[in-house]
């Protein structure tokens, strides 16, 4: 009745799933289908329900499981449900849950449970295919070696040293002796970090077989008695307690104290209670304790001992022990002679060895029966003695070379992966150097051709100045050449030409005074007139004679030139004054080259844009200050919407060149005025 | 008679010689230089000394140097022959010179070789001969000019305003008058204000001074 109504009320649950499913109700269909889950996890542990009900409620569990959204959680659920798998027996599907959590934890790339997964499939692999087991184990370790120091690192710790105590034992069974003892050892490591000690106990076994197969004997008794040690006030303390007694007394069998090994096997069987309900446990203690008797030749109990041993194994169907206890049967009665009943129980124990493939036994079977055997079975199971013992070795060796493979590989695809990832970063810097460098050069050769027009236009700019400065000497120099010329012409004409002119007038005049011959009057005429010609050739020496034209005139000649010409080839009347008081001489020659590059850049834009009909250029010369007023009446411009232009900028640069100051005047309309203000050092100021 | 060139000799010669010779007996002694000239000066005054001389103002100078124009020989002959009569001729006939020369020399004739003719000459010297002097038409307006004027300027104010007239920049000035820019500078200020146009150019201050006389 309740499980009907649970069934009701799970199915009613169900559909509110399916129908809050496409409202925005994700979280609480969420939590339905994880209480669902629960429930027929609940279901499936349920020993009350048969085996075959449990199943289905997994395989329900794991139905709606599947249509979470992919996570941790829905991986973990998978991973308990392939916990109850294991539990059932169901092997396959345990390993078909763990598949599929591994491939869920790969696609959400969430390592802890990669390895986890990874650990749980190497368990399904364990007992039957070692090496896939070995693989998957060592997958799982090595994601857990690469998640050391993460936040819940107890944990990890815990399930990595699982994973390193499995891959021990793998690797004694392939008798990897050394390597197997150190991985036990990193596991004891991995359990301490954990602070749990439940696994440490088998870690001490395992060292301790370990030792016995190397025959480090008292090692191996001191291992065993560590791990009873560790197992002692847990509730694995009689059950390990009983495995290392048993254990020992191996150890003491391999070194033939057969009584010590005899005391602990009496030890362990002292331990009734408990072995009553371990049966197979119980009977492996009896057949060993009967092997050591039988070896130490105290054949007081056996066969008995084998006997009730077997019994045991027989009733719970122990094949393996079954195949090992009838050959201890077979070397008994081996021992006392009869052949006959030895055979049977070799023959049993060949057979059962066979079909559940427990080679060991099965080598010491055939030994046994080729020593039993009459001359010719007895070579043919000496062969196949021969024949499984180099296979087994064979196969032992293919292990080692498989794992060490496995190991090889995974190091190869790490450094692989470390190769690839490294040539990426090559790769990019190499990309990344490249461009940089390339965008180097670019800038570097932007660089140098910018310079090197710069450097163009200043040495063009240079020689201009050396071409305008040669041009201004020579203009200078013929000034001179011509002004001398005419001061000499001048001082010939006053003293010479005039003085001799005077001298023959007088004499003229003086003569003419004395003659009396009526023509007085017509000579005084000429000799007025010789002395007017006096009087102009006077003022043809004074205007020669007089500084017209100084030296320094010469620049403001070539001024007034390139004004003269420029305004005759785009005929525009011009206006020209220079302040005579300044002093073109004393000013440096960068000076007047500015001066007469702005005024050649002015006019250049007054004949572009400025459509004017007249110019007015002024040098006036105010507090030693040289001012420019270049002034035109075109249209002008808005002084401040015109963006500068190359001729503007040259001015300004040129002016700031010379410490002093421009203005652009300007209104649409009304022309445009230019006015450069430049101090000059006035060397009149300093002789005050 | 000096002068350098031997046509003006030739000329005087003839006038004087070509009229007077009735009633003055005229001994002429000639130099064509300053060297010759003073000679000359020194000569006559150890021994008999000149009742006149012809002086030209522009002449070669003496070999030493010392004695550069008729300017100073003038000065010289004053001091040796100081009852001669001193007649100076010149070319020239700028206003600063005439002053000058009037100043320094005050010669008992002054006659501008281009207003010249042969009977002013004549006239001239028959006046200094009865002890009058005789200036020319030129250097009488000089006269008036500076007569007119309440205040007269110096012979270095003349000479500025003289060259700036020619043209001369102020700057350069220093090269003909000798006084630095800076007094030069001040001596225009000094005239301006004389001429009450303190704040004129020197455009401005030329015109003034030719309304004035003074070019």
């Amino acid at each position: 009745m309740l499980r009907l109504f649970f069934r009701f009320m799970t199915f009613f649950s169900f559909v509110i799933v399916v129908g809050c499913y496409n409202s925005d109700q994700n979280i609480e269909s969420e939590e339905l289908k994880s209480n669902l889950i629960e429930s027929y996890m609940d279901e499936s542990v349920n020993k009350q329900n048969s085996i075959e009900e449990r199943k289905n409620s997994l395989e329900k569990a794991y139905s709606i499981c599947s249509t979470l959204n992919n996570s941790t959680f829905k991986i973990e659920k998978i991973q308990n449900i392939s916990f109850t798998y294991y539990s059932l027996k169901d092997y396959e599907n345990y390993k078909r849950m763990n598949e599929k959590a591994l491939k869920l934890s790969t696609e959400i790339n969430d390592s802890l449970n990669i390895a986890r997964s990874y650990a749980y499939l190497g368990i399904y692999y364990r007992p039957s295919k070692l090496d896939i087991a070995y693989e998957n184990f060592y997958e799982a370790e090595k994601i857990y070696a690469s998640l050391s120091g993460n936040i819940s690192r107890k944990e990890i710790a815990f399930d990595h040293g699982k994973v390193l105590v499995d891959l021990a034992q793998i690797l004694r069974k392939t008798k990897d002796y050394g390597k197997s003892e150190s991985i036990t050892i990193k596991a004891i490591e991995s359990f301490e970090e954990a602070e749990n000690d439940l696994y440490i106990p088998m870690c001490y076994t395992n060292l301790g077989n370990l030792a016995n197969s190397l025959e480090h004997y008292d090692e191996a008794i001191e291992y065993h008695l560590k791990a009873i040690e560790y197992a002692k006030g847990t509730d694995k303390e009689i059950p390990q307690t009983l495995t290392s007694f048993n254990n020992i007394g191996i150890v003491y069998k391999s070194q033939q104290k057969y009584d010590k090994a005899k005391e602990y096997y009496h030890k362990a069987l002292s331990y009734t209670e408990f072995l009553s309900k371990r049966p197979r446990r119980h009977a492996r203690l009896l057949d060993n304790l009967a092997y050591v008797n039988f070896l130490s030749k105290d054949e007081a109990d056996i066969p008995d001992l084998f006997y009730m041993a077997l019994k045991i194994r027989d009733s719970i169907n122990d094949q393996n022990g079954i195949a090992t206890n009838t050959l201890h049967l077979a070397e008994y009665y081996k021992s006392i002679a009869k052949d006959s009943i030895a055979r049977v129980y070799a023959e049993r124990s060949r057979d059962l060895s066979i079909k559940i493939q427990n080679n060991g036994d099965l080598l010491k079977v055939y030994r046994l029966l080729s020593d039993i055997s009459d001359s010719k079975e007895g070579l043919s199971y000496a062969n196949k003695y021969i024949v499984l013992n180099d296979s087994l070795i064979k196969e032992e060796r293919l292990f080692r070379d498989k794992f060490a493979r496995i190991r090889f590989e995974t190091k190869e695809i790490a450094k692989e992966n470390q190769q690839i990832s490294r040539e990426n970063q090559i790769l990019i810097i190499a990309i990344l150097g490249l461009t940089a460098l390339f965008l180097l050069g670019y800038i570097i050769f932007r660089q140098q051709q910018s310079n090197k027009e710069l450097l163009f236009a200043q040495t063009q700019q240079e020689s201009n100045e050396e071409i305008y400065r040669l041009l201004l000497n020579q203009q200078i120099k013929l000034e001179e050449g011509r002004q001398m010329e005419q001061q000499r012409m001048s001082e010939e004409l006053h003293d010479g030409v005039l003085g001799r002119l005077f001298g023959v007038r007088l004499s003229l005049d003086g003569i003419n005074q004395r003659a009396n011959d009526g023509f007085t009057e017509a000579r005084n005429k000429y000799i007025d007139e010789l002395k007017a010609i006096e009087k102009e050739i006077r003022l043809i020496s004074h205007d020669l004679g007089a500084e017209t034209l100084p030296s320094d005139v010469a620049y403001i000649d070539a001024v007034e030139n390139l004004i003269k010409d420029l305004c005759e080839v785009h005929k525009i009347e011009f206006e020209f004054n220079n302040d005579e008081d300044i002093d073109w001489e004393g000013i440096d020659d960068q000076k007047k080259v500015n001066f007469f590059r702005i005024l050649q850049e002015s006019m250049q834009n007054i004949f572009k844009h400025a459509h004017a009909d007249h110019i007015k250029i002024n040098f006036d010369y105010v507090d030693s200050t040289i001012n420019l007023t270049i002034l035109d009446d075109g249209i002008g411009f808005k002084a401040n919407k015109v963006k500068k232009g190359i001729g503007l900028k040259n001015i300004t640069s040129r002016v700031s060149q010379m410490n002093g100051e421009v203005q652009f005047l300007s209104n649409e309309g009304s022309g445009t005025k230019v006015s450069v203000h430049v101090p000059i050092e006035a060397k009149v100021e300093e002789v005050y | 008679m000096i002068d350098d060139h031997p046509m003006i000799i030739e000329g005087y010669k003839n006038t004087l010689l070509g009229e007077n010779q009735k009633e003055y007996q005229i001994k002429i002694d000639i130099a064509s230089n300053c060297d010759d000239a003073y000679a000359s000066i020194v000569k006559s005054s150890e021994t008999v000394p000149y009742d006149m001389l012809f002086v030209d103002i522009k002449l070669p100078p003496s070999s030493d140097g010392s004695i550069t124009s008729g300017e100073d020989l003038a000065k010289h002959a004053k001091e040796l022959l100081p009852k001669s009569k001193i007649i100076i001729l010149t070319m020239h006939r700028e206003d600063h010179r005439i002053h000058n020369i009037l100043k320094n020399i005050n010669p008992a004739g002054f006659l501008i070789k281009s207003d010249l003719t042969s009977s002013e000459l004549l006239l001239a010297f028959n006046n200094i001969l009865k002890g009058k002097a005789y200036y020319s038409a030129t250097v009488n307006d000089h006269f008036r000019k500076m007569m007119t004027n309440k205040f007269s300027l110096d012979e270095k104010n003349l000479k500025i305003l003289y060259h700036l007239s020619r043209g001369v920049k102020t700057k350069n000035l220093p090269n003909y008058v000798s006084l630095s820019l800076s007094a030069i500078e001040k001596r225009k200020n000094q005239i301006k204000e004389m001429f009450s146009i303190a704040k004129a150019d020197d455009q401005m201050l030329l015109e003034e001074a030719r309304k004035r006389g003074f070019i």
